[in-house]
């Protein structure tokens, strides 16, 4: 009895072992690049590296100068309102998908999940030449549509399937008091759904905040995303290591501390829904 | 009832509508411009229909884009392989319950939400040898400091290792997922038959896996034509055209080269074998499954 008892201990200090390596591996190469933007870029790439140094602001303090600053202000205004018009839209579509039978949900399901996994360069060429002849292109509300292309269908499926956990009970007592549908949606479901929506919102938000591809190929200089941006510190003459991790480091932070906040979410936003997680 | 059902549809057709003008017509106009030999260069093959179908004859014989499938093919296989069986193992290690393991969870999605750009930023970092410390450290064992990104043979292998460790968080939560809801007892019952760990594993936990398997195999291959920051930072598709996926191949025949006909035709490929996937997905899944 023991001896299994010594067994199952062992083999738990064991998985622990192991898990707290495969961790440390895990995060080793974010935090190796966000040490690097506290560094000058001497100090950057002397080997060996030195474990305890001076660190400076410095980095930050020169990307604040520079023309970074501008686009850390693009990449935030464009995806907040994408996020906006996408829930605005989205979120009505989604309730009455949950709650009408309209009965072509699966060629819906189709449609969205093709969208959401269609390689990007599939919608940047039709996107690039219908922007060019509208003069769209290097505009932050060109760059706002493009991301409704995911966005949207996003917000629709992901809160589908929140409005299917939400009891009808609650509604249809509330229907037979004689209110209508939409008073139905706004005052019973709505005020159910924080959580939902706030979830839904934080994914349109980092996906948008994300994108590197469309940011790339649809602005040059006046819609400058972050992004984009940090590709201008790397030179002929040489890559500006310290620049480059601080802002780096700086487009990464939102996006991890609201990933923390929805990763029981996660797996349902990434499958676009298809996917209960 | 009439009434509510028409107060579902004005809900519903305002995003309806955006949602085919912003994916539907983009489709059509792709596809449009796929039969067309459109160069910006020259204003004359705008709507030039006259022999629609050149592009997608001239494909089979443009020895580079079958290079850009072979290394698709390729970067594809081998990066989702690695995110099975990195996330199956990470996810088996995970699998217990215990307050510890449940916060370390946590930290392990760091690598999948970060932005493409970071991702590629930080492997950039590590692969370059003038600031490689993971070459100083081959360095203090005595071993070759290669240039990992100059290196044809090892420049795609580069782009694979950043791959998997940008998405194995991925496969790691989808296991995790689908293991924690697996019955307790045909575990039990085998252990009780004498059933070893490996054989535990071999014979009821990986059958009881497969669709979750499937399912996440699927998803991580329609997702690894997308490689596109990592390949534009790290290698920008060489040396040569070493790691030039399909994708990126794409990119450069439109917005390096201006031949956008050629590279729409390129994408409908690519959009094509998006569109299988997608649908063998909800055609084997249906539109929701639970993995919780």
């Amino acid at each position: 009895m023991s001896s299994e008892g010594n067994r199952r201990r062992r083999g738990r200090a064991l998985s622990f072992g192991v898990s707290a390596v495969l961790l440390a591996a895990t995060l080793f190469p974010v935090l190796w690049l966000a040490q690097i933007s506290l560094k000058t870029d001497v100090e950057a790439m002397r080997m060996p590296p030195a474990i305890f140094f001076v660190p400076t602001l410095d980095n930050y303090a020169a990307i604040f100068q520079g023309r970074f600053a501008r686009s850390f202000l693009n990449s935030l205004v464009v995806s907040i309102s994408t996020t906006l018009i996408g829930m605005l839209l989205g979120v009505p579509a989604a309730y009455a998908l949950s709650r009408a039978s309209f009965g072509r949900s699966q060629r819906l399901a189709l449609w969205v999940l093709t969208t959401r996994m269609a390689p990007p360069i599939a919608f940047a060429i039709p996107f690039f030449l219908a922007y060019r002849w509208l003069g769209l292109i290097d505009t932050l509300s060109g760059l706002l549509i493009i991301y409704l292309t995911f966005n949207l269908s996003l917000v629709m499926w992901m809160m589908r399937t929140f409005f299917d956990g939400i009891p009808r009970s609650l509604e249809e007592a509330a229907a037979i008091d004689g209110a209508g549908p939409l008073q139905v949606f706004r005052r019973i479901t709505l005020p159910l759904s924080g959580p939902g929506l706030a979830t839904t919102a934080i994914f349109c938000f980092v996906f948008a905040w994300n994108d590197f591809f469309y940011a790339l190929v649809l602005t040059r200089s006046r819609a400058l995303m972050a992004p984009v941006a940090i590709v201008n510190f790397m030179n002929y003459e040489g890559w500006e290591w310290g620049k480059i991790g601080a802002a780096a480091t700086m487009i990464m932070l939102p996006v991890v501390l609201f990933a923390l906040a929805v990763r029981r979410y996660l797996i349902r936003g990434l499958t676009a829904g298809a996917l209960k997680g | 009832m009439r009434r509510r059902e028409r107060v579902f549809v004005v809900l519903l057709s305002p995003a309806l509508i955006v949602l085919a003008l912003v994916t539907l017509a983009p489709f059509a106009f792709l596809l449009l411009t796929s039969l067309t030999p459109l160069n910006l260069a020259k204003p004359a093959t705008w709507w030039d229909f006259h022999r629609p179908l050149a592009n997608f004859v001239d494909l089979p014989a443009d020895g580079r884009f079958l290079n850009s499938l072979g290394v698709q093919l390729r970067l594809s296989a081998f990066t989702v392989l690695g995110q099975l069986l990195l996330g199956l193992g990470a996810a088996l290690l995970l699998n217990r319950r215990s307050r510890v393991l449940e916060a370390i969870r946590a930290l392990f999605i760091i690598p999948m939400v970060l932005p493409p750009i970071v991702v590629a930023i930080i492997w950039k970092v590590l692969f370059t040898p003038d600031i490689s410390v993971l070459n100083w450290i081959l360095g203090l064992a005595h071993l070759p400091q290669p240039a990992w990104l100059a290196e044809p043979r090892l420049a795609l292998p580069a782009i694979v290792v950043a791959d998997v460790w940008e998405w194995f968080p991925f496969t790691l939560l989808m296991l995790l997922a689908a293991l924690q809801m697996m019955p307790a007892e045909p575990i039990e019952a085998a252990r009780i038959d004498g059933a070893g760990t490996w054989q535990v594993f071999r014979h009821v936990v990986l059958p009881l896996l497969r669709p979750a398997i499937v399912v996440t195999v699927l998803f991580r291959l329609i997702e690894s034509v997308k490689a596109f920051p990592l390949i534009f930072i790290m290698t920008g598709g060489g040396p040569g055209t070493v790691t030039e996926a399909t994708n990126y191949y794409a990119f450069l025949q439109g917005f390096t080269y201006s031949l956008l006909g050629f590279s729409a035709a390129i994408s409908v490929v690519v959009l094509a074998g998006t569109f299988l996937l997608s649908y063998v997905i909800v055609r084997w899944v249906g539109t929701r499954v639970d993995v919780e």
